[in-house]
């Protein structure tokens, strides 16, 4: 035997090395990107919220954020538009979402597309663009669409986002009546992945058509709408281009919701502080409701 | 019988799929009609749904109020530099995360995606003291670009991508004397082309759409995006229906022409990831 | 080229419950120089991971691997000197078959006429020749697994790897390719290390086959070895199909009881089994060893049984025979000629001297 003289596996360090080093060094920058610009602000802010933060020298404070902020009414005042707001778009978005998907699915393949793409579109176009068109149909001088609209059948001008009545409102119409092309996409996908052995089954038992969307689209279709739902709360949660471009929180706080409120308090009152434990209090909000969710919804998931 | 309702429930549909889609289409098509009308600038004019008096003169004075090219080119320069640094540092990174199954993988993919529950407006104060008072960046292009260079969201959708390759490629490539490097480079992406190709149409459009990072860190006019720059411009020319149509058109249509070029990748690229991944 | 030899090689991985699982518990062989050597067993049982740490893809938790006169336990796979060919060919779908073919000797940075010279030996071996510039997804199931046979031969390795290469073919070409690849082994002259779950394809290519299961090596022989020796009950049950009849059998002195039967033991049986006498073992006896008496040439007709036949299914070339021996069905391969039809009770012929015994605790094969 002329082999030489033992070799023994190579250990710990240097053979983690040779058989990782590569896979280390693949996701070197995304860790240290994410190091630096989402983990140490975290713990930043965190440690903010506690403060009266001043860039020379802060102080701590403990609590006092916290509790200014809970005694704030346009704190509340805000936390209860952006969940009117929430609560009035996501579902009814869903709902459109999903009408709008079953109708397309019924149609060609051909037609399929070219719905698809048209209520897409609007997706594309910037949320400041998005929210300058809506600014002028919301006018309510003669250029407003929605008031020419209105003429139309005879009814007087409103002020859509001129008076606190209507101005939470308006922003809600216009989410109603925006882009639902990717949660259409999805729903689309999901519904094309329901195997067609499924309906035929039911149509043997002679299952009403009825029946066939409760038992059988419906529930397939659940993991579709819980990612719709939970990403489509997030979302609204965080609320700020339209508010900021179309009326400034206005009237009256009407639509200040908490994204809003949060820039107002870091970037025109300098309050990094306040800011910062109001910024926590929305992503508890946000983690508590996503959780609940997935707990709710996701138990019966599964098939 | 049957089939004579199924033809009639068909129509209904049909129909009631074209009046939401003129509904939701309207304000777009509104923008682009509004923004070719000579306005004139008066309070009383009342745009039209057509396109009378056809004029490139809002358009004209938007350019001759604003920086708008210099938007356009910061924009275009913006997007182009987190598209590249996106594509390639996530499906890198997810690619590790994938298919190179080292020790503490899991981890730190988890500790990765769960900041993503995290809500922007937590980091924002810090960040911004970060970059304009410690790195002392603000109003420039690295302010922009840096936190938003790999995304946790982009490398977990290039993760669920890769995923799907088959592995017996990776050990070929191996055996074949391919550097590791070589073989993400030289097997991997080609492979992978296209959900790099929708990876990056969404972060090219959703680059140029940010508006609120940018808005925050710059100053000076000459270093805004279009985005930020239409906003600034709104507020100041609040009268101009033609000109801030026009302005909204210029910040929309790059991304409308690339929809329209690219359609299939936008159509099908959603479900990338999404929903089970 | 080249031998391989495992020095008690162990592979453990951790699962994600953090389950230590043994894929592979202490393996001990040697493959010698220009052998072809099959691994063969059931999913799971540790021969593909056996192969990858041949080629270098897994790196064993403890013990040698030797390729040629090296000792390749920290060897990058490039550095092996071997080549592997994959079970789903793992082509590179976006490369011509050319630039497949000369992928890894391009890494390797061999001169550009060196390479050109390589790719159209591979070809013309292969029948490549008019598709060197088209894709993968061009080609048949048939042609893609030459390409990948094609890859391996390039690269003129001291060893070839394959990881069951036929499982993706239809029935019809699997048998082609199964002589096609003996031929290749002749005229390479190389080391062959064939991994399959197949065993007719293990049967027919191999030298000697390697039979393993739950991580542990069952046997080590040549196939007509493997067959009529069996070592233990797994490889018998395992090679051979339809599979080896185990019949639960007493044995009493000189003889062996079988529900009922009774059977005189041979001279040398009966010598080996002493030290069972009044014990449980196991009678191992192939189908193609139990006749129908209707039909039984040049057998000694010394060992009958009556039973009742349950199920009879007809091949054309022979019959199978489905009857009980107590809990256990029993198979029979059996001359077509031979009169058999189910609910028909009639006298089975079991010719003992083919026949092997197995201790039922052990299930080892008892030995004389």
């Amino acid at each position: 035997m002329t082999t030489i003289a033992p070799n023994r596996v190579r250990s710990s360090a240097g053979r983690l090395w040779r058989e990782y080093g590569w896979a280390y060094l693949f996701i070197l920058a995304p860790v240290l990107l994410f190091l630096v610009f989402t983990l140490y602000p975290v713990v930043s802010a965190l440690i903010m919220s506690f403060q009266q933060y001043n860039i020379m020298n802060s102080t701590w404070i403990g609590f006092d954020n916290y509790e200014r902020l809970f005694q704030d009414a346009t704190f509340w005042k805000s936390m209860r538009n952006t969940v009117i707001f929430t609560v009035c778009t996501v579902p009814v978005n869903i709902i459109i979402t999903f009408v709008l998907s079953y109708l397309i699915y019924q149609m060609k393949t051909k037609w399929q597309t070219f719905f698809k793409a048209t209520l897409y579109l609007p997706a594309v176009a910037s949320g400041v663009t998005i929210s300058i068109v809506w600014l002028a149909i919301f006018d309510p001088t003669n250029v407003g669409l929605l008031n020419r609209f209105l003429e139309w059948f005879g009814l007087d001008p409103v002020i859509w986002l001129g008076q606190s009545k209507t101005a939470l409102f308006s922003l809600i119409l216009m989410n109603w009546l925006g882009s639902h092309g990717a949660g259409i996409i999805l729903y689309l996908a999901s519904m094309g992945g329901v195997p067609k052995s499924l309906y035929e089954a039911a149509d043997i038992d002679h299952a009403s058509g009825w029946t066939k969307f409760t038992r059988i689209t419906w529930p397939l279709l659940k993991p579709t709408t819980l990612y719709l739902l939970v990403t489509g709360v997030i979302t609204s949660f965080q609320v700020f281009i339209s508010v900021y471009m179309m009326t400034q929180g206005g009237p009256n706080f009407a639509t200040t919701t908490i994204a809003y409120l949060i820039y107002q308090t870091a970037f025109q009152f300098y309050e990094f502080g306040l800011a910062s434990a109001q910024s926590f209090v929305l992503a508890f909000l946000i983690i508590l409701v996503s959780v609940i969710q997935f707990k709710y919804f996701s138990s019966d998931v599964e098939y | 019988m049957k089939t004579r309702s199924k033809t009639i429930f068909l129509l209904i549909a049909a129909a009631c799929l074209i009046v939401w889609s003129i509904v939701t289409i309207i304000p777009l098509y509104w923008m682009l009609v509004g923004s070719v009308q000579d306005s004139a600038a008066t309070a009383s004019f009342r745009p039209s749904m057509l396109p009378e008096a056809f004029s490139f003169a809002p358009y004209e004075r938007f350019f001759a109020k604003t920086a708008a090219w210099r938007w356009l080119l910061n924009s275009l320069f913006i997007s182009s530099v987190l598209t590249i640094t996106n594509v390639f540092f996530a499906s890198l990174a997810g690619y590790a995360f994938a298919k190179l199954k080292f020790p503490g993988s899991n981890a730190i993919f988890w500790v990765l995606l769960s900041t993503m529950m995290i809500p922007a407006q937590v980091t924002l104060i810090p960040l911004y003291i970060l970059i304009v008072n410690v790195f002392n960046l603000g109003d420039s292009y690295t302010a922009i670009i840096l936190p938003t260079a790999i995304t946790v969201g982009n490398i977990f959708l290039m993760k669920q991508y890769m995923s799907s390759l088959p592995t017996s490629l990776i050990h070929a490539a191996r055996i074949d004397a391919c550097s590791e490097f070589g073989i993400f480079w030289k097997v991997i992406l080609p492979l992978a082309k296209p959900g790099l190709a929708v990876l990056a149409i969404f972060t090219f459009v959703a680059s140029w759409n940010e508006f609120f990072w940018p808005f925050l860190i710059t100053n000076s006019t000459e270093m805004r995006t279009i985005q930020v720059g239409l906003a600034s411009f709104v507020f100041a020319e609040s009268t101009d229906f033609g000109a801030i149509m026009a302005g909204a058109s210029v910040g929309a249509l790059p991304m409308l022409i690339l929809f329209f070029s690219l359609q299939r990748y936008f159509l099908q690229g959603i479900t990338i990831g999404a929903v089970k991944g | 080229m080249a031998r391989v030899e495992f020095r008690n090689v162990r592979k453990q991985f951790d699962d994600q419950n953090k389950q230590t699982f043994t894929a592979v518990a202490g393996s001990d062989f040697v493959i010698n120089d220009k052998e072809f050597v099959v691994f063969v067993g059931p999913s799971g049982c540790g021969k593909t991971t056996s192969l990858r740490m041949i080629a270098g893809l897994e790196q064993q938790t403890s013990g040698d691997i030797v390729i040629g006169e090296r000792i390749v336990n920290n060897l990058h796979p490039k550095d092996r000197d071997i080549a592997m060919v994959f079970q789903d060919y793992a082509l590179y779908p976006h490369m011509t078959i050319r630039e497949n073919l000369s992928f890894g000797l391009k890494n390797l940075k061999k001169p550009k006429a060196y390479i050109e010279q390589k790719v159209q030996e591979a070809a013309s071996i292969l029948g490549l020749d008019d598709m060197l510039e088209r894709k993968p997804r061009e080609l048949s199931g048939g042609q893609r697994q030459r390409v990948a046979l094609g890859r391996a031969i390039v690269r003129d390795p001291q060893v070839f790897l394959f990881d069951e290469p036929l499982s993706n073919l239809d029935a019809k070409l699997r048998i082609q390719m199964r002589v096609e690849l003996g031929e290749l082994h002749k005229r390479l002259g190389a080391t062959i290390v064939y991994v399959t779950h197949d065993q007719v394809e293990a049967m027919t290519l191999g030298e000697r086959i390697v039979v393993m299961n739950k991580g542990v090596i069952q046997q080590v022989a040549s196939p007509t070895e493997l067959y009529a020796n069996p070592r233990n009950m797994f490889v018998a049950g395992f090679i051979g199909s339809p599979a080896m009849n185990f019949i639960d059998a007493r044995v009493e002195e000189e003889r062996i009881r079988i529900d009922g039967a009774e059977f005189v033991l041979s001279q040398d049986a009966a010598e080996g089994l002493k030290s069972y006498n009044g014990r449980e073992i196991i009678l191992g006896i192939r189908p193609e060893h139990i006749y129908g008496e209707d039909f039984a040439p040049g057998v000694s007709t010394e060992h009958q049984m009556q039973a009742h036949i349950k199920v009879v299914e007809h091949l054309g070339s022979e019959n199978l025979v489905y009857f009980r021996i107590g809990s256990r069905t029993v198979t029979a391969k059996v001359h077509p000629e031979t009169k058999a039809y189910s609910n028909l009770s009639k006298q089975f012929i079991f010719d003992l001297n083919k026949a092997r015994y197995f201790d039922p605790a052990t299930e080892e094969r008892i030995d004389w």
